[in-house]
């Protein structure tokens, strides 16, 4: 049982790198479609009109799944009091109790995303032409990879793996 | 009680340790259906928060400022501070200030401006004999500059926050006299306890080494004059100016430095949609949460309490003042930005304060912040990097604390600091 956890989790594993760099590439495709829109503007003297809702658009993935990596990872900025004061072995219970309350957002970023992409499915975004319901799908993925995480780590923790062990000031990121 | 549901379910999970975008976002959601208003707002103004252009400078100046102190940028900067100013008493100290100033008209992170300067200078300092607790206050403290001075994304999420009718360009320009102001007061601070400590001078290396310090350190200090002479222009929008801070960067460090790696390239990415990953999704829920006080008209509420204590704008800035420096010891600089920005502005602004001005008091404080226990970031990541306790580094902070507040208490109360110069970059 606990093998197959294991497994299962570095499947995840690869999924969570896999989503980090697809995020990376998100990152590189609004730099390079901004820059188009400069290079448009300043040089060829003609805005090109989707550039702006699509950098947007991109924007909005690589947050969104970035944030959901971030679940797993560790890597969201939280406030560590209560673990100055309390025993060490109550850190299970306060990641725990942590864990659920963001399980219980990740699953409405997917139940009330879904309903607005379901609302603005005959709508579209000006330019684009695209629908407006797109807005909302990267709510929906990010909100079930946290899930998935969320749920791997209560497992793991319920296993006896160390998932709340150190590390977890391991990279520090920016303010 | 709809109040006591939206802070307390937010302080609660904070408490606990939940992450704060977590705690933004659930506060919002409980109190929404506390009121019976449709939960999905919530989820909508999380997205709406986040698909703003403006915003997407956020990424591309963090994204900036990790190629250039990943691709040596950061290195020849010191470099050329330290051929300027090494031979001053207590000179790498000296030359820590000048060179976080510099890097800090470049980049916008205080973390980042502690990783790349402190990275360089604290392992220098030790080995010339400063004690390593002076190195680490001296680098953190020195940090902050970066938050002052242009390109400093704090301040496009204080505008945002702030209703996105501040302007960026004026923001900008406003932090530039208070930055070069408190890097002055932090150069006199670090050269007296220096001097009461003995510590060395360096060599001064002749105007010709100087020269050629400068001529290589050029092409990274011309990001200065892009960002800045972009935006204040006006030829470039804070967003447009950011990328091309980005291609910039990568041209420097890859054509004319050569010492960007793929790897590098690759760690700078990843570590960039990590850091806008985390930033913007606390801006996301924070924006349902401002949504909520809105709703609830925090801000009118707050006005009155606050007319209520005093009518002299020096004390109700004083009082503000005082609860931002108490939460900046226990909450990060962005979140506070957000929550702080939609409840004490409309207060200011009905006793007269400018908001450009409230902007630059507002980051000058919770960038003090940053240094301090339980919760201080760039102070975390100076005492890393010199290998020494938060608590070591505590015992002789002191006198740079001193030097922040005097600078913030000069800020808060000589508006001129702040309004004089965008005032005079309009009037052309």
């Amino acid at each position: 049982m606990k093998a197959r956890l294991l497994a299962l989790s570095r499947i995840l594993s690869r999924l969570s790198l896999i989503v980090m760099w697809l995020a990376g590439l998100g990152l590189v495709a609004m730099t390079s479609v901004v820059a188009y829109q400069v290079f448009m503007r300043f040089v060829i003297n003609s805005s090109p009109a989707w550039t702006e809702a699509g950098a947007i658009m991109i924007m909005s993935w690589f947050i969104f799944l970035g944030a959901a990596v971030g679940v797993r990872e560790k890597f969201h900025m939280g406030f560590d009091v209560l673990l100055y004061v309390l025993p060490d072995s109550a850190l299970p219970w306060l990641r725990s109790i942590s864990d659920i309350f963001i399980f219980i957002f990740a699953a409405g970023m997917v139940f009330y995303g879904s309903e607005l992409a379901i609302r603005f499915w005959s709508t579209q975004i000006p330019v684009v032409g695209l629908s407006t319901a797109f807005t909302y799908f990267p709510i929906i993925v990010s909100g079930a990879l946290m899930c998935l995480f969320i749920i791997e780590r209560m497992a793991l923790r319920l296993a006896g793996e160390p998932v709340d062990s150190a590390s977890v000031a391991s990279e520090i990121t920016e303010v | 009680m709809e109040y006591a549901i939206l802070f307390g379910v937010f302080t609660t999970l904070m408490l606990l340790g939940t992450p704060i975008a977590f705690c933004l976002g659930l506060a919002s959601f409980a109190t929404v259906v506390y009121l019976g208003l449709p939960p999905v707002v919530v989820f909508q103004r999380l997205n709406s928060g986040v698909s703003l252009f403006t915003l997407m400078a956020i990424p591309f100046f963090i994204f900036a400022g990790d190629l250039m102190m990943r691709g040596g940028i950061a290195a020849r900067i010191i470099a050329f501070a330290g051929s300027l100013i090494g031979h001053v008493r207590g000179g790498l100290g000296q030359v820590n200030i000048l060179a976080s100033t510099l890097f800090g008209g470049i980049s916008g992170s205080a973390v980042a401006e502690a990783a790349a300067v402190g990275g360089i200078m604290v392992p220098q300092m030790k080995a010339r004999g400063y004690g390593a607790d002076y190195a680490v206050n001296v680098t953190s403290m020195a940090a902050l500059i970066a938050l002052l001075l242009p390109p400093s994304h704090n301040m496009i999420i204080y505008s945002i926050s702030g209703g996105g009718r501040i302007s960026i360009a004026d923001l900008f320009t406003a932090g530039v006299i208070p930055g070069l102001l408190l890097a002055l007061a932090l150069m006199i601070t670090a050269y007296i306890v220096a001097r009461r400590r003995g510590y060395p001078t360096e060599p001064f290396p002749g105007f010709r080494k100087a020269g050629h310090y400068l001529v290589v350190a050029v092409p990274g200090l011309l990001l200065i004059v892009i960002i800045f002479g972009g935006v204040r222009s006006g030829v470039f929008t804070a967003t447009e100016s950011s990328c091309i801070a980005v291609l910039y960067a990568l041209l420097v460090t890859l054509l004319v430095y050569r010492s960007l790696t793929w790897s590098e390239f690759v760690h700078s990415t990843l570590g960039a949609v990590k850091t806008t990953a985390m930033v913007l999704f606390i801006i996301g829920s924070a924006a349902a949460f401002g949504w909520l006080m809105a709703y609830l008209k925090i801000a009118t509420l707050m006005i009155d309490f606050m007319s209520g204590i005093s009518s002299d704008p020096l004390v109700i800035l004083l009082m503000i003042n005082v609860i931002l420096l108490v939460l900046g010891t226990f909450m990060d600089m962005g979140p506070l930005i957000i929550i702080t920005t939609p409840i004490f502005l409309p207060v200011v602004t009905s006793f007269g304060v400018d908001p450009v001005h409230f902007g630059v008091i507002m980051i000058l404080n919770l960038g003090i912040g940053l240094n301090t226990p339980p919760l201080g970031p760039v102070q975390f990541v100076a005492a890393a990097v010199g290998k020494i306790s938060i608590w070591e580094a505590m015992r002789s902070i002191w006198p740079f604390y001193g030097a922040g507040i005097v600078v913030l208490g000069l800020v808060t109360y000589v508006p001129a600091l702040s309004l004089w110069l965008p005032a005079l970059f309009r009037g052309n």
